[in-house]
């Protein structure tokens, strides 16, 4: 019976009443996603909310080149965002820190020197959100994005 | 009283000044171009990694405006701040023109984590690199004036007070103070001490406003971790205790009603996800505190007491309750105490009463300790209220623990018959015969309390139970023996290993005739279960 609480009881009860109204939600408690969905919606149960074992480089490699680029760009700053970028470099792709762009041998470079290396790249232009050709291109070792993923 | 110095006392010292508003004139106006100044560096893109950039040009101006010179100013600064923050949010919460929740948020977050990124990197930058006691001590003080900003706000607005800006100022300052660095990482006990305090100050009772966003921070996965991770000697673990110990109190008051509301429903339910955590994680914690979560657990709340006593250590493989013959007397774990982490002994009040008591389990007299038992552990007349619960729960325990030590120091280990014919078992024995059903249902609770993985007080209180059962005088006794077993066997899984284990001996062993009772058969679903708990337990079926 709720007569049987004190004061400090009630008053508790009331102040949480309210407080329940407006919850916590899980994005208070994450840093902001610029480019992220909203806030939770209802969806119907059949569809999965998670799915199995998604948290492993395995299931990254698994995904398509062009996914790891959208986790890249769109997830950044979280945990998804370092295994895409570890995905996409056994996948032979280098990031150029200038052009802030992913990179791929189109084919065995022309010049190989200490500071660079010159020949046909394929790249993934973010802006276009495709993937180019760019021939007699030079990447310059200093803009190579080089720091150990492990 | 407030200690003096060290980082409580900044603590302290910040949550009263949150209440001070004798600012000098022109610091308002000050603080307000300086905070919107520190948002748009914060996100400009020229802030550089971190706000390195942007916080070393903000330090200029901050010494510009003179905020720096006195401690005092610093305070007020930080104090008039938090208050801009939270009004910002409070305009944005209830602008009507914003439909979106995710657009209210990305607004109040804006300057909020413009503001945690000040904070973090002042508390970082305080004194030279090597001066802890600087940090930490800036530390103390903003959370303290964030703490008492937010008593405050919860005081003057009432029902319209809002957890958010709070929540977030919180948990997002945390993650800051978290990161890899070395800075951090040489105060990080420090640092986390400091979030267990500002927790505790805020515990639902205090702000039960507060208490969604509370229990969302305690059970953060970075924060807990963190916490039950800490060394040296495990001291986050008496904090992060101290903190559910606040829960469950704050809890049992409404838990005790059967109507819950729903407000106290989500709570609940929020409640037993930390416990399920902690039980799948942090086991060895649950063990260790199982004393203490008990004292303050509400009687009825079966399932919430379950999950801690079904707590064991990682190292530990517990037999199958339903191996066919198990011999728990041949278990090796069961000559091996249990580490309680609270301090029963002292729990016997008042001081007279631990005394006789002693007298009476050294000299087994006088009678009269035994027919006046019933009394010292009566608190009022009211139902429901008439038993000192944590009294009794230490007393089981006490003469459990004594018990055991007797019988071990007469070089025995306690069985079926090395445990009787004692003034320890006198007194239990007097317990279940001489208190009312009220009484005895608090005392048996107290036992079943005791009955979790294979140690000796599994084992002692196991046999404990089995024998007042076998040697009850009245049926009665024997009915309520088994119903705290039952309720505590019918609710959904974890059990508890001794739970298991008591109540199969209980209906296996053919010497308690436990087929022969009448409430065994006293209500046709009641009886079935017996049978199929039986069942699964014992080959061939009974007749």
């Amino acid at each position: 019976p709720q007569n049987s609480f004190t004061e400090d009881q009630k008053h508790a009860l009331s102040i949480l009443e309210v407080a329940s109204k407006h919850l916590p939600k899980p994005m208070d408690s994450l840093k902001i996603r610029y480019n992220g969905p909203g806030g939770p919606a209802p969806t119907p149960d059949y569809y999965p909310a998670t799915a199995p074992n998604c948290n492993t480089i395995e299931f990254f490699q698994r995904l398509s080149t062009e996914t790891l680029f959208f986790i890249f760009y769109f997830l950044q700053g979280t945990k998804a965002q370092y295994y895409a970028a570890k995905a996409l470099k056994t996948k032979s792709w280098r990031f150029h820190t200038m052009f802030m762009m992913w990179f791929q041998r189109h084919e065995e470079p022309k010049t190989i020197t200490d500071d660079f290396e010159q020949g046909t790249y394929v790249y993934f232009d973010f802006e276009r959100w495709m993937q180019r050709k760019k021939e007699g291109f030079t990447f310059e070792y200093k803009y190579l994005e080089d720091k150990d993923l492990n | 009283r407030a200690p003096g110095s060290g980082p409580m006392g900044m603590m302290y010292s910040g949550i009263t000044q949150a209440r001070e508003f004798d600012d000098p004139p022109g610091l308002y106006e000050k603080t307000e171009y300086l905070l919107r100044e520190w948002v748009t560096m914060y996100h400009s893109p020229k802030a550089g990694k971190d706000s390195t950039n942007a916080f070393s040009l903000f330090v200029h101006q901050m010494n510009l405006q003179g905020i720096l010179k006195t401690d005092e100013l610093i305070t007020r600064f930080f104090r008039l701040s938090t208050e801009m923050c939270v009004d910002l949010s409070y305009r944005v919460l209830i602008d009507q023109t914003i439909k979106s929740p995710t657009v209210t948020r990305a607004k109040c977050f804006h300057t909020l984590d413009a503001y945690v990124r000040l904070i973090a990197l002042l508390v970082k930058h305080s004194g030279d690199n090597n001066n802890t006691v600087t940090k930490v001590n800036l530390l103390n003080k903003v959370l303290g004036i964030v703490t008492g900003v937010l008593l405050q706000d919860q005081e003057l607005r009432g029902v319209e007070f809002q957890q958010l800006p709070y929540h977030r100022i919180f948990i997002m300052l945390f993650l800051e103070l978290s990161a890899p660095e070395s800075v951090l990482e040489a105060i990080s006990p420090q640092i986390l001490t400091a979030f267990c305090n500002t927790l505790y100050y805020l515990r639902p009772q205090k702000a039960p406003g507060f208490a969604y966003a509370w229990l969302e921070l305690v059970s953060h996965r970075v924060f807990l971790g963190r916490v039950l991770a800490l060394s040296p000697a495990q001291k986050g673990w008496t904090m992060y205790a101290q903190l559910l110990v606040s829960l469950f109190k704050f809890l049992a008051p409404f838990l005790r009603n059967v109507e819950l509301a729903a407000p106290i429903q989500l709570l609940y339910k929020g409640t037993l996800r930390v416990l399920l955590v902690l039980l799948h994680d942090f086991p060895e914690f649950l063990c260790d505190y199982h004393y203490g979560f008990c004292d303050v657990i509400a009687p009825n709340c079966i399932q919430m007491r379950n999950l801690i006593l079904s707590a064991f250590p990682r190292n530990m493989r517990l037999p199958d309750p339903f191996t066919p013959n198990l011999k728990v007397d041949l278990l090796p774990e069961i000559t091996q105490a249990p580490r309680i982490l609270a301090n029963f002994n002292t729990l016997i009040q008042p001081a007279s009463f631990k005394k006789d008591l002693d007298s009476y389990i050294k000299t087994r007299s006088p009678v009269t300790f035994l027919s006046e038992l019933r009394t010292s552990l009566q608190v009022s007349s009211e139902p429901g209220m008439r038993y000192n619960i944590p009294l009794i729960n230490a007393l089981v325990l006490y003469v459990g623990t004594q018990a055991i030590a007797y019988i071990q120091n007469k070089g025995n280990t306690p069985n079926m018959s090395t445990i009787t014919h004692s003034s320890h078992m006198d007194i239990f024995q007097n317990l279940a015969v001489d208190s009312d059903t009220e009484g005895r249902y608090l005392f048996l609770n107290a036992i079943a309390n005791q009955l979790r993985y294979p140690n000796s007080h599994t084992h002692y209180f196991s046999c404990t139970l089995l024998y007042l059962f076998a040697e009850a005088n009245t049926e009665a006794i024997q009915e309520q023996i088994t119903r705290v077993l039952l309720e505590r066997l019918i609710v959904n899984r974890p059990h508890p290993w001794g739970l298991l284990i008591t109540f199969i001996e209980l209906i296996k062993n053919q010497n308690f005739k436990f087929w022969n009772h009448e409430f065994v058969r006293c209500a046709p679903e009641i009886e079935k279960l017996f049978e199929s708990v039986a069942r699964s337990c014992m080959h061939p079926k009974p007749s």
